[in-house]
């Protein structure tokens, strides 16, 4: 019984909440202001300030968290829910390339485990984990929509199909 | 109002549903029963543990019967060879990855997933892969988590947003990794403790009771909570005398409160044998002397020749008898009867800080029940604040609102938390309630009350607008603050805004579990009230008998005054600031050890039954009264026995004639008090009295403008919340522990005292 009990995810660590929200540039209030005029509803903006707030924090953290939840008139809790749900919104720190390798159906019959035994063996990390230099972080997400070219991984936001080990050398090796 | 009548047939079974009926409602009281765990009534949709399935003609696949209204015609099956396979495979499903470990969970015994589990569970497990695992850790002081129990029904989180609106607890992850938590992981929230009532499994726990008992080894007993007006109905859980802990009544029973309980009706119970509590009856000798532990019958002795002597001294009239607005009816009735017939005194009163006899004088309506809150179409909330003074109004409101689409108007000088539900929040200048009053009875111009209030006038336009186009009910609520020329002005407003498609209801809205039933019995209409009664202590008023204590607000400026009496006797729980002046102290029962009934801001009169024995030597209120009365030489007649004193209420009090104890005995149909209407009268005189004083109003005072905590009254140290351990660390504006993984009391210390109390309460 014990050896099939094991701990697959940890939950979220205490985070203490800043009292004060982030800030930011007068452009990207801007932009902000430009999303929040598009829906009637104000929750409606949550997916595209996520996205600005995580492309200037790097990541959502507790005062980004703040900011949200104070402009869309919502609670830290609401925001904290849409954000756990998608692999594409990270709650914590990432390494400047986020590689998430595809780990449903298609990608495990085509080759997935020789890919992230790959992956994690040339950058002596493990899945969720992050280098120490802070350049890479390795993470398992389901599907991508691209069983077509499975295997698969997406570096940040570009694709890269039809994985083989040597490929994903190839790619790694590649990156500035 | 006709409803349009469809027929359904329900396994080969005509029924006439109304339209719009919900299948699984329908076939649950036709008698077919159908499993669920996500589907809640009144609550949103879920339809995520699909136990409900059944067969609907023309439809091509299995339906949950929880998301479908009833259509004219529709032929349904509710059991068959099909749908067992379908249940029997979801409950397989939904233990799939939890843990076996019915043994060690606080929810064994009393668990919806335990019962589901052996009706529809197989023999074995064909789930071979490792099982999701994840720690237990605490959400708060209150509440514990075991998240892989969870079987994601989402109860608790609904619960939390529609009837709290707190949205605290979420679902965070997706898929297989949902787990229920808070961002953070720690809960910043009122503490109701409704996600551990909803919960049908162990995931959500009481803290406060945790690994403290099995749910089959209490004695549960119906009974009223003893803390706000509203008077929830809940069961309390007795062991060996102890007072274990406190849970709402069944869902299925739907009585006033469903499974909603606040924090303090749900974790305020340990004072009942907290180790604080008076032992023994005192007697101080000698003034400035130590309490001396004595005899009941010692005690009472000493009591009754006091007040002989005073009252042959200094004249029946110097003796005050003061209850207080948390006893039972009965204990206020014979208080009252005490005061009146035995010692012949005028003086006796309740130490309630609002007196509403003048809003009952004039009632032009019937008081609105919390249910025809929910379903209410227009609810005006004059001051006050519901959500954390009386819960259950509340959320009724919130209700009302959300499910319900009724509008609420609000007049308050603070923008408390409903404001997110009003359609209309009225930001008025404290103390400016009164002129919302004249505004809606007309009694002066528009330009005056919003000069005064320091609103627009169109702002009241508005609400007469509201007002006129509502059809349905239309509540009227406020708290106990008016002066007593407008409580009549408003009690009459039923008259001046009545019409043939609504009705009007008022819903006072005072502190105590039974101050209506106070001033029911008669003691609000003495000559003189507390505060008087204190200012005369040593002049007019030589000896004072308290049953309860005075509030710290009604003996702020006036501590001398107890000193000054010549005898004080105190019926208490725990020592007080009273008790600290006290000649004679007697050891009172809680509401848990006594048989009773209170009378809440409903109007419904509910049963109070004992759930243990006295603790120590303490006694009922109403016969210690009783003892003191046959000490004096007066035999009441009542023996040991609370359904004779209320028999008697029954014959006395006018709007309780005919109740009896059996007829309270169904707490899911309580039995309203028939509170006498008064006619229409003209309410010119009083109006002039509440425009002459609203004329004479201060314009300088500032709204406040920030909305208050959460918990800002609820989680407030008095004397009974006190004795709880968690409310401390609330209070103290729940700071987050080290770890989550054990519990906060153990952590953090705020003070020595509270470290000691910690070690007490074992958890």
């Amino acid at each position: 019984m014990s050896q099939q009990l094991t701990q697959i995810r940890p939950l979220s660590q205490p985070v203490h909440m800043p009292d004060e929200p982030a800030t930011f540039s007068a452009a990207v209030e801007a932009e902000i202001d430009g999303h929040l005029a598009k829906y009637p509803v104000k929750r409606s903006a949550i997916l595209p300030l996520m996205f600005i707030v995580q492309r200037e924090r790097g990541y959502l953290d507790p005062a980004g968290v703040l900011y949200l939840a104070n402009r869309l008139a919502l609670r830290v809790t609401d925001i904290w829910e849409v954000a756990t749900f998608y692999s594409m919104i990270q709650t914590r720190p990432v390494g400047k390339y986020h590689i998430q390798i595809c780990k449903t159906l298609s990608c495990k019959i085509l080759g997935e485990p020789l890919i992230t035994e790959r992956v994690c063996k040339k950058l002596g990390i493990k899945p969720g984990e992050t280098t120490a230099d802070g350049r890479f972080t390795v993470s398992m997400v389901e599907c991508l929509g691209s069983c077509g070219t499975a295997p698969m991984f997406q570096i940040n936001f570009d694709y890269h199909e039809n994985l083989t080990p040597e490929k994903v050398d190839r790619i790694l090796d590649s990156l500035p | 109002m006709t409803q349009d009548v469809i027929k359904v047939t329900i396994n080969n079974k005509d029924i006439q549903v109304p339209k719009g009926a919900r299948l699984i409602e329908v076939c649950r009281d036709s008698g077919f029963d159908i499993p669920s765990f996500c589907y809640y009534s009144d609550l949103a949709l879920q339809a995520s543990c699909r136990m409900c399935l059944v067969r609907i003609e023309k439809m091509p696949k299995l339906q949950t019967s929880c998301t479908i209204t009833c259509t004219d015609g529709m032929v349904v099956t509710t059991q068959s060879e099909e749908i067992e396979k379908a249940q029997r495979a979801m409950v397989e499903f939904l233990l799939a990855n939890h843990p076996l470990d019915c043994p060690v969970c606080d929810r064994g015994g009393e668990c919806e997933l335990q019962e589901m589990a052996f009706d529809w569970g197989g023999l074995e497990e064909r789930f071979t892969e490792k099982k999701n695992y994840y720690a237990e850790r605490y959400l708060s002081p209150m509440v514990a988590n075991d998240p892989q129990r969870c079987i994601l029904c989402k109860r608790c989180t609904r619960v939390c947003d529609e009837w709290m609106g707190e949205d605290a607890i979420e679902a965070g992850g997706r898929g297989a990794n949902t787990v229920i938590g808070t961002y953070g992981g720690w809960l910043d929230c009122s503490q109701c403790g409704n996600c551990i009532e909803v919960c049908p499994t162990g995931t959500l726990l009481d803290a406060t009771y945790r690994h403290q008992a099995r749910p089959w080894e209490l004695a549960q007993t119906v009974s009223t909570c003893t803390y706000c007006s509203d008077g929830c109905q809940m069961s309390l859980g007795a062991r060996g005398g102890e007072l274990m802990r406190v849970v709402a009544r069944d869902r299925y029973v739907n009585g006033l409160n469903g499974e909603f309980l606040c924090i303090k009706g749900r974790f305020g119970h340990p004072f009942v044998n907290h180790e604080a509590r008076i032992r023994t009856p005192m007697i101080r000798y000698k003034k400035g002397g130590k309490l001396i532990p004595a005899t009941w019958d010692d005690a009472i002795r000493h009591v009754a020749s006091k007040l002989d002597s005073i009252a042959n001294k200094h004249g029946r009239n110097s003796i005050g008898i003061v209850g207080s607005p948390r006893l039972t009816n009965e204990a206020l009735y014979l208080l009252k009867k005490f005061a009146t017939d035995l010692i012949g005194t005028d003086n006796y009163a309740v130490t309630d800080s609002v007196n509403l006899t003048p809003f009952f004088a004039n009632l032009g309506a019937p008081l609105a029940t919390h249910r025809d809150i929910r379903y209410a179409k227009t609810i005006v909330l004059i001051g006050g604040e519901p959500e954390e003074l009386q819960p259950l109004t509340g959320k009724q409101i919130r209700q009302a609102v959300r499910n319900g689409g009724a509008r609420l108007i609000i007049f308050n000088s603070v923008p408390i938390r409903l404001r997110e539900q009003a359609s209309q929040f009225i930001h008025i200048r404290p103390g400016a309630e009164e002129a919302a009053v004249l505004a809606l009875a007309g009694g002066a111009t528009d330009s005056l009350v919003s000069r005064k209030m320091g609103i627009e006038t169109a702002e009241l336009e508005k609400v007469r607008g509201t007002i006129n186009e509502t059809e349905g009910d239309l509540i009227i609520m406020f708290d106990g603050s008016l002066s007593a020329a407008a409580q009549s002005a408003l009690a009459q407003l039923s008259y001046l805004l009545r019409a043939d498609n609504r009705r009007v209801l008022f819903h006072p809205l005072p502190l105590y579990n039974n101050s209506i039933g106070a001033l029911d019995m008669g003691m609000t209409n003495g000559a003189i009230d507390v505060t008087q009664m204190l200012d005369a202590a040593g002049r007019g008023i030589r000896a004072v008998c308290v049953a309860g204590s005075f509030l710290p607000e009604q003996l702020r400026g006036r501590e001398e005054s107890l000193a000054k009496l010549d005898f004080l006797m105190v019926q208490e729980l725990f020592e007080t600031d009273t008790t600290s002046f006290a000649d004679v102290v007697l050891p009172a029962a809680s509401f848990a050890e006594i048989d009773g009934t209170f009378t809440n801001n409903d109007g419904f009169v509910q049963r109070v039954r004992q759930s243990i024995p006295p603790v120590n030597q303490s006694k009922a209120d109403w016969m210690i009264t009783d003892q003191l009365a046959r000490e004096l030489g007066v035999e009441f007649g009542f023996g040991m026995s609370a359904s004779a004193v209320f028999n008697e209420i029954a014959m006395q009090v006018p709007g309780y004639a005919g109740l009896r104890y059996p007829l309270l005995k169904d707490e899911s149909k309580p039995v309203q008090v028939k509170h006498d209407i008064a006619v229409q009268r003209d309410i010119s005189n009083e109006l002039e009295t509440v425009r002459t004083a609203v004329e004479q109003m201060d314009e300088s005072p500032e709204k406040h403008n920030d909305t208050p905590d959460v918990g800002h009254e609820l989680f407030k140290i008095r004397t009974l919340t006190d004795k709880v351990a968690q409310f401390h660390l609330l209070a103290a504006g729940n700071p987050r522990p080290e770890s989550l993984n054990v519990s906060p009391l153990y952590q953090i210390t705020l003070s020595d005292d509270l470290r000691a109390e910690a070690v007490v309460a074992g958890d």
